[in-house]
């Protein structure tokens, strides 16, 4: 029998590994070529000014920090109320190299990569200090230890002189082989970096869960009593899915640095922490698709949202800041209104066309 | 030494408002295991409505404290009824995250009214000069919401063990399936607990907002704050909230008084609570008066 490899009008396997390939057919692979093209190729079709390439540029930061946040909500089941905090970690391991060797050392602007990934190790670390509590809690303890270690670390930051008290530290522009990266060039040149390393991580993750050690954190999330008389060991897998959230989070959190060229506490709060946890909601937890669409979904309601209330607030008193109410008010709502009638998120939208098409023109 | 008993003092009054705060957690966990992370809005809207009620509708303070708590029981009733009904048996991330939305809304909501970005402050109603025993003094203000908050967990004590209500309650957290199988309607009294929460809530936010003034920021704060409070105490125990309420509110002052400009220290009071909570978490999860029900892996 020959198999069409453009469409599949069902499922046709005949061994395990067929039903693990990341493209199931060749249609598959061309849409999501064809996806990334888009996403190389569109800055250089449509240039966007600094303003609205900043807003592109976060969302793809929060793209790799809701990947992490998916590992170990997603994915291993264990609440994280303090993804926010290990962002900083990231952050603060490049300030601090800024700090101690001045912010443009040689370091920071040609071995900015090799600080990335120092920033995603930092990460880690803290990661599996924080999930060690795991060894011993389940579900709601859980997620107030890593609630508590998110105050703990705003108060650090906000407490020691090494870190500015809270305050703003900067970092240096990078370099690239084509010379220093200039105000221009700087946030789309950072495009290009995330979105290479948003690639990179993402297949990472989606090979991972080919193997026994990501297949591991769905079982010790489905069961794990049954994965601890399988041969699993639940607690250390829990710590082990702490920490690689802990690394996606601290790379995030160095491009962050690098992005806005310093590192404040202020884009590490609790209200972060939740943000990620909603964007991983919106997007879908437990799937890799839904950590690209839930930060999309959430910076651009955030953008339209500035946008109604910069509009409305022409016929409004002044005195009332319309924005600082509606941005909390439609944020809930949205997480709210997910949870209530799309608890699967947007990666369930996508599932459904998927499944629709796949037997299209006939209807089941 | 007075110095001493000072910091006791006001470490009392400022537990007492903790195990307030606390009761109304441990109420919603206790019944439906549900973690509220909207507490602290709800304590915020209840002191602001009783301030709309003393100040702009004019009402003696006496009655509208009252008044404020029977609108938030209805206000926290509501909320049960339209947003957490239809998630019961949804996992518990679903849940959290469902109160962590919630808090949002309310922000928002409070934010469109003066109380988000303006502080208030209560007229003063009672003797403005403290009363002073040997150097240590007391404002008539805090002695008053000690005293009402004193009154309130014993009623709310006397509820739980002898009426019927309360122990139907207690019944749907001890066993669900069983209470069900005797005739008590599980989610009516899941709304009954939010209810009560609020109203503990609302006091507890009248009672803030006559000490410290109206701030928002530092009234939703206490939806956090009450956590180590819980954990320290047992998530669902009533006598846990009040006696960690109280030693979280000494550690706090005494973490204040003599640990902040000593060494290089400040802010120490805020961070405490959160330190302890770790501890406990690692040694003694189920708290002080807590179930012994946590399940190891």
């Amino acid at each position: 029998m020959s198999v069409n490899r453009w469409l599949a009008t069902g499922n046709f396997f005949t061994a395990y590994q067929e039903e693990q390939r990341t493209f199931l057919t060749n249609l598959d692979r061309l849409i999501f070529s064809i996806f990334l093209l888009i996403l190389f190729m569109w800055p250089i079709f449509f240039p966007l000014n600094r303003t609205y390439m900043l807003v592109v540029d976060n969302i793809l930061v929060a793209v790799i920090a809701v990947l992490g946040l998916n590992l170990v909500t997603g994915f291993a089941g264990l609440i994280s109320i303090g993804h926010a905090a290990f962002v900083g970690v990231g952050a603060y391991t490049i300030a601090s190299f800024s700090r101690v060797l001045g912010d443009s050392h040689i370091l920071l602007t040609h071995f900015w990569p090799i600080l990335i990934l120092i920033g995603g190790f930092f990460g880690s670390i803290m990661g599996a200090i924080v999930g060690l509590p795991s060894l011993r809690l389940k579900h709601l303890y859980l997620a107030i230890a890593t609630l508590s270690f998110q105050m703990i670390f705003e108060w650090a930051i906000k407490f020691l002189t090494f870190f500015n008290q809270g305050q703003t530290i900067s970092v240096g522009r990078v370099m690239w082989f084509t010379g220093e990266i200039g105000r221009e060039n700087h946030y789309i040149f950072w495009y290009y970096v995330t979105l290479v390393l948003i690639i990179l991580l993402g297949f990472g993750i989606r090979n991972l869960f080919k193997t026994r050690y990501g297949r591991a954190l769905v079982a010790v999330r489905d069961n794990d009593r049954a994965a601890d008389a399988m041969g699993m060991h639940p607690g250390f897998t829990k710590v082990y899915a702490f920490a690689l959230s802990g690394f996606l989070a601290g790379v995030a959190g160095a491009v962050h640095a690098f992005l806005y060229k310093g590192a404040g506490i202020e884009s590490f709060t609790l209200h972060h922490s939740i943000t990620y946890l909603a964007m991983a909601i919106v997007g879908g937890l437990g799937t890799l698709n839904g950590s690209f669409w839930g930060p999309t979904a959430i910076q651009i309601l955030n953008l339209q949202v500035e946008k109604f209330s910069e509009y409305a607030s022409n016929y409004l008193p002044s005195a009332m800041n319309l924005a600082t109410a509606l941005r909390p008010f439609t944020f809930g709502l949205v997480i709210v209104l997910f949870l209530m009638f799309e608890p699967r998120g947007i990666a369930n939208w996508w599932r459904i066309a998927k499944s629709y098409t796949k037997t299209w023109p006939f209807r089941y | 030494m007075s110095y001493f008993f000072q910091i006791v003092v006001s470490g009392i009054v400022v537990g007492s408002i903790y195990a307030l705060a606390a009761l109304g957690l441990v109420l919603i966990y206790k019944s439906s295991r549900v973690a509220n992370f909207a507490h602290g809005q709800i304590i915020a809207s209840g002191a602001f409505i009783t301030y709309a009620l003393t100040v702009w509708a004019a009402i003696p303070i006496y009655i509208s404290f009252f008044a404020s708590l029977i609108v938030t029981f209805f206000l926290a009733w509501s909320v049960e009824r339209i947003f957490l009904r239809r998630l019961i048996g949804e996992p518990i991330i679903s849940v959290i995250m469902v109160t962590i939305g919630l808090a949002s809304i309310i922000d928002g909501l409070i934010y469109l009214t003066p109380f988000g970005t303006k502080n208030f402050s209560f007229p003063q109603f009672l003797p403005s000069e403290p009363i002073a025993i040997a150097g240590v003094s007391i404002s008539w203000t805090q002695l008053v919401g000690v005293i009402i908050t004193t009154l309130l967990i014993g009623s709310f004590s006397w509820f739980f063990k002898k009426s019927t209500v309360g122990i139907s309650m207690r019944a749907v957290s001890d066993d669900q399936f069983a209470s069900m199988s005797v005739g008590i309607s599980v989610p009516s009294v899941f709304g009954l607990a939010w209810a009560t929460a609020g109203l503990s809530a609302a006091a507890a936010g009248g009672i803030i907002g006559n000490i410290t003034g109206l701030n928002f920021d530092t009234l939703h704060a206490f939806g956090i704050v009450v956590f180590p409070v819980v954990i320290l105490g047992g998530l669902d125990s009533i006598l846990g909230a009040v006696v960690a309420g109280i030693i979280m509110g000494l550690i706090q002052q005494f973490a204040g008084g003599y640990l902040d400009g000593n060494w290089g220290l400040n802010g120490t009071g805020e961070v405490l609570p959160y330190v302890i909570l770790l501890i406990i978490l690692l040694i003694k999860p189920h708290g002080l008066f807590g179930i012994h029900e946590i399940e190891r892996v």
